[in-house]
């Protein structure tokens, strides 16, 4: 009987738990120059950058400091613990784990009350970050909009989620507004999603999030930025308008699923009105199996912030003729991005599905190979929690407080409104020896802690697809296998050579 | 922070943003008051807008902060003291990423849409090189600060001017005579295999050669390289002096292997401070630098003998006796290059002044007065020494430093002369039309 996990979150994720179609029932910015001025140009730079002399400023920067660090016994180290643990779990009785994390301590209840004021008052923030994205400073890191969206939202929240809980929930910028909107226009939504549509929307547009934020030349332009994200917010409610905005959360925002997503990971749990405490990771042991789509949205979620760090690696620029100490810039690279992006979704994806159906084979117990794979997943999110808090951890020590600075002050017009526009924003908490020392430790301890718990989840999920302990076990063999070495690739990225 | 806000933020004698803003607000009152009285406002007070060409994001960001901290520093002194022809400047940050493509687009943009005076502040090379083309195209002034041998050389345009910081050419020239003269006569050069180092590959052995020594050796690392002991055996046993310039974030695992491969018997090491802007010359691993020589343009920590001005630059910018920002001891700054921000608002200062810039429409005029400058004396405009510019290939020549690390510091032993580092010009960008 799986634990109680929740109900938001399940709700939301239940339209990505079609049948999977082949295997059955479980299965502008600005006033840039002219294309042909660009094109030119950059012919012409392409033509004459290796005539001419350069200065070379290629940061020693911090990654200098940890390739002095004794990495390679961290890898060891780190692939270890994550073998070690599938070897204690295999000793144990196999609906053990299960046992100790269906635990619930009752907190408190809370009202919904709350949550359309607080959903308004965040779409209210958002507006006026977009018109600052538009009015404000132009500089990325004076302006309040990337700092929010990238730093704040992007590497924070997502960090909450993932600790807490379901905090979205509240901050949604949509969910107000579309309860005024319905309260005018009645609540029927016009059109019903497709069944069969699944997750696809908020893959397609997740990927497209990925590529913005990754290959985009210029995701912290605060203008473009803000053209960007008031598009989003406005195709997005008008889908809401269209199909609902309970099917539209589910399938097409991907923002929310994202979130949701991650708030499975966190210690606060929400039973209707109340509020439970429970271990880490505790809510996974309650999904369900996904379909090909939420599994792939899954998947994506880590392979994007996998390519990340894989794309600035000397090895990947090597690959492609890039001098990493003449970084060209990311436009030079979008071609390559592009690719990196898909690539290491495939091999991710392709890794994955090899593990689950090595597994199905190994335990040979005939569960169906498309819910294995689509409960197994879910064992995924931790790692790729994991990764994000690995990869930005930097920016949002030293991000953080540029953001701090830039919202006390969003249009530039000399205003104090949080008392922390004079703030010095100190560079050096992430710079030098030491900090390299302890940032290293941090990201690793994350990374090995993301994948300990992994092999802990996808041992209580195959323990409810397979009952008996040897068919748990065995299941387990590949998909641990490729966890021990996604634990050796995400030490390898935080401690290669890297621009 | 920058941008309108820009030369608010300042560690130490900070400007105080919300005094700067009564200043910007008041202007913008009167910019709507009626219109004679803003006619003369526009006249009189009307800011000069320098577009600042910002490295903010990508892989110059960590120069990028300084390069801002510095002209905030810059901007707010000269503002202090009056502005440029009575008008107070204006910094409109626009981020390039460090991305070529994007530097043109930036420079379009400053042009077009921000309509600023000028385009200003640029470092990375590819960048310079990539935007020089646009405001050539757009006749805006565009003044970088990017040290590069690119616009002496000849191959940029008329538009494109480096008042304010030396070239590597002339940088490489002028050490010459000091380490054939202090540090051993038989130099093997370690450099990355690509264009920067190219240019120390090419100038150095000349210069070496004029000062009687010889290059024995010039061992070309690949830039992805990450492990350096295999190049080793290749230095001739008779070096006396290993002349360095690795850069990138293997450059601590260099001089790390480099000391366990000689113990304590190499040969003399003279490197370019290049290799480790912005990182701590005491971190773990750069242990065998001790005692070796650096070039540097201008002096990451104080020296007993620093001039009023110099004391006066380092407070402005922010920056401790040991070169990190005052108060965040870890935050190393990019002393040797970050000057030439401030000398360089200093040469737009003094050609806006003899051009009696009013406008946009007195561009060229602007560029002709850059070009017709000669000579900027030590002061307080110009801190870190006499500079002679020559106008005709728009690059500014001046003294270097050359210091010896002891003590956990580095203490300038030398200034080499502005003669040291001239070279016969290669280019006359006075005869192209404006």
């Amino acid at each position: 009987m799986p634990a109680p996990f929740d109900a938001g979150v399940s709700a939301l994720w239940r339209d990505c738990e079609v049948p999977l179609p082949l295997a059955g029932r479980d299965k502008g910015w600005g006033s840039a120059p002219s294309v042909k001025q660009r094109r030119d140009m950059l012919c012409l730079l392409a033509v004459i950058a290796p005539l001419l002399p350069t200065s070379a400023f290629a940061h020693a920067s911090d990654r200098g400091h940890v390739l002095l660090l004794p990495t390679g016994y961290y890898l060891l180290g780190g692939a270890v613990a994550v073998a070690v643990s599938f070897l204690v779990l295999a000793l144990l009785p196999a609906t053990a784990p299960a046992r100790l994390w269906r635990r619930r301590l009752p907190l408190f209840k809370v009202g919904e009350g709350a949550r359309l004021a607080v959903s308004l008052l965040s779409f209210a923030v958002f507006a006026a970050l977009i018109v600052a994205g538009f009015v404000g400073s132009r500089d990325p890191l004076s302006n309040p909009l990337p700092l929010t969206i990238w730093t704040l939202l992007w590497a924070g929240l997502v960090l909450v989620q993932g600790l807490l809980g379901d905090i979205w929930r509240w901050l949604n910028p949509w969910y107000g507004p579309w309860r005024l909107a319905v309260g005018l226009l009645g609540p029927r939504a016009p059109w019903r999603l497709p069944a069969w549509l699944g997750c696809w929307p908020a893959f397609v547009l997740f990927f497209a999030f990925a590529w913005f934020e990754l290959v985009d030349p210029a995701p912290d332009d605060p203008a473009r930025l803000a053209t960007a994200a008031g598009l989003y917010w406005l195709v997005s409610f008008a889908a809401m308008l269209a199909f609902g905005y309970r099917p539209w959360s589910r399938k097409g925002e991907f923002l929310t699923l994202f979130f949701t997503m991650v708030a499975r990971f966190g210690v606060v749990e929400r039973t209707g009105r109340r509020f439970v405490l429970c271990l880490p990771g505790a809510k996974l042991f309650g999904a369900a199996p996904l379909a090909a789509s939420g599994m792939a949205f899954i998947l994506l979620a880590l392979s994007s912030v996998s390519f990340d760090g894989l794309s600035k690696t000397f090895f990947w620029l090597g690959r492609f003729g890039v001098n990493p100490l003449d970084y060209p810039g990311r436009t030079a690279l979008m071609g390559i991005g592009a690719f990196g992006l898909v690539l290491t979704f495939l091999l991710l994806a392709g890794a994955f599905l090899l593990a689950v159906w090595l597994g199905q084979r190994l335990a040979g117990d005939g569960v169906p190979f498309g819910r294995a794979a689509g409960l197994l997943v879910w064992s995924i999110v931790p790692i790729a929690l994991a990764y994000h808090v690995a990869h930005y951890l930097t920016a949002l020590l030293v991000d953080g407080q540029y953001a701090l600075v830039a919202l006390s002050d969003p249009f530039a017009r000399g205003w104090n409104l949080i008392g922390t526009a004079h703030l010095h924003v100190s560079a050096g908490i992430v710079a030098g020896a030491h900090s390299a020392w302890w940032l290293w430790n941090v990201q690793a301890g994350a990374i090995v802690a993301g994948h300990v718990l992994a092999v802990l989840v996808a041992h209580g999920l195959a323990a409810r697809l397979h009952g008996g302990a040897r068919g748990t076990v065995f299941s387990q063999v590949p998909l641990t296998l490729l966890m021990v070495a996604y634990t050796v690739f995400g030490l390898w990225l935080l401690s290669a050579p890297a621009v | 922070m920058t941008d309108r806000k820009g030369f608010f933020d300042l560690s130490g004698n900070r400007l105080s943003r919300r005094t700067a803003l009564k200043g910007l607000a008041a202007g913008a009152g009167l910019a709507v008051a009626p219109g004679f009285v803003r006619y003369a406002q526009a006249q009189s007070s009307e800011p000069i807008r320098i577009g600042f060409q910002a490295h903010r994001t990508g892989i110059g960001a960590a120069y990028g902060r300084w390069y801002e901290r510095t002209t905030n520093a810059a901007v707010k002194a000269i503002n202090d003291a009056g502005g440029i022809n009575g008008r107070p400047i204006e910094i409109i940050v626009e981020d390039d990423g460090t991305d070529a493509a994007r530097g043109a687009e930036v420079v379009a943009k400053f042009a077009n849409q921000h309509k600023t005076d000028i385009v200003y502040g640029t470092l990375f090379s590819h960048v310079v090189i990539a935007s020089a083309p646009t405001a050539g195209e757009l006749k805006i002034p565009y003044y970088v600060v990017s040290e590069g041998y690119h616009v002496a050389s000849g191959k940029m345009n008329r538009w494109c001017l480096q008042p304010g910081i030396t070239d590597v050419r002339a940088q490489v020239t002028s050490v010459a005579p000091w380490i054939a003269a202090n540090a051993g006569k038989k130099v093997t050069m370690i450099f990355p295999d690509y264009a920067f180092g190219y240019d120390h590959r090419d100038y150095l052995p000349p210069a070496i050669e004029k000062a009687g020594g010889k290059v024995v050796a010039q061992i070309a690392i690949p830039p992805t390289e990450s492990s350096f002991t295999k190049y080793f055996p290749q230095i001739p046993a008779e070096t006396e002096v290993i002349y360095h310039v690795m850069v990138g974030p293997a450059v601590l695992t260099f001089v790390k292997e480099l000391g366990d491969f000689y113990g304590s018997n190499g040969p003399k090491l003279f490197g370019f401070i290049d290799s480790l802007e912005a990182v701590d010359i005491n971190s773990p691993g750069l242990e065998y630098l001790d005692g070796s020589h650096f070039w540097e343009g201008s002096p990451r920590y104080a020296q007993a003998g620093d001039s009023e001005a110099e004391k006066a630059y380092r407070a402005a910018v922010g920056i401790d006796d040991n070169g990190a920002a005052v108060g965040d001891a870890k935050d190393v700054s990019t002393a040797a290059h970050m000057f030439g921000c401030w000398e360089t608002l200093y040469v737009i200062k003094k050609a806006m002044e003899d051009a009696s810039y009013k406008g946009p429409q007195d561009r060229a005029k602007l560029v002709e007065a850059t070009e017709a400058l000669t000579e900027f004396a030590e002061g307080p405009e110009h801190p870190q020494g006499k500079k002679v510019f020559n106008g005709k290939i728009h690059q500014v020549f001046g003294s270097q430093n050359i210091s010896k690390l002891e003590g956990g510091k580095l203490n300038v032993v030398h200034k080499t002369t502005i003669e040291d580092g001239l070279y016969e010009p290669e280019a006359d960008y006075t005869t192209q039309p404006l």
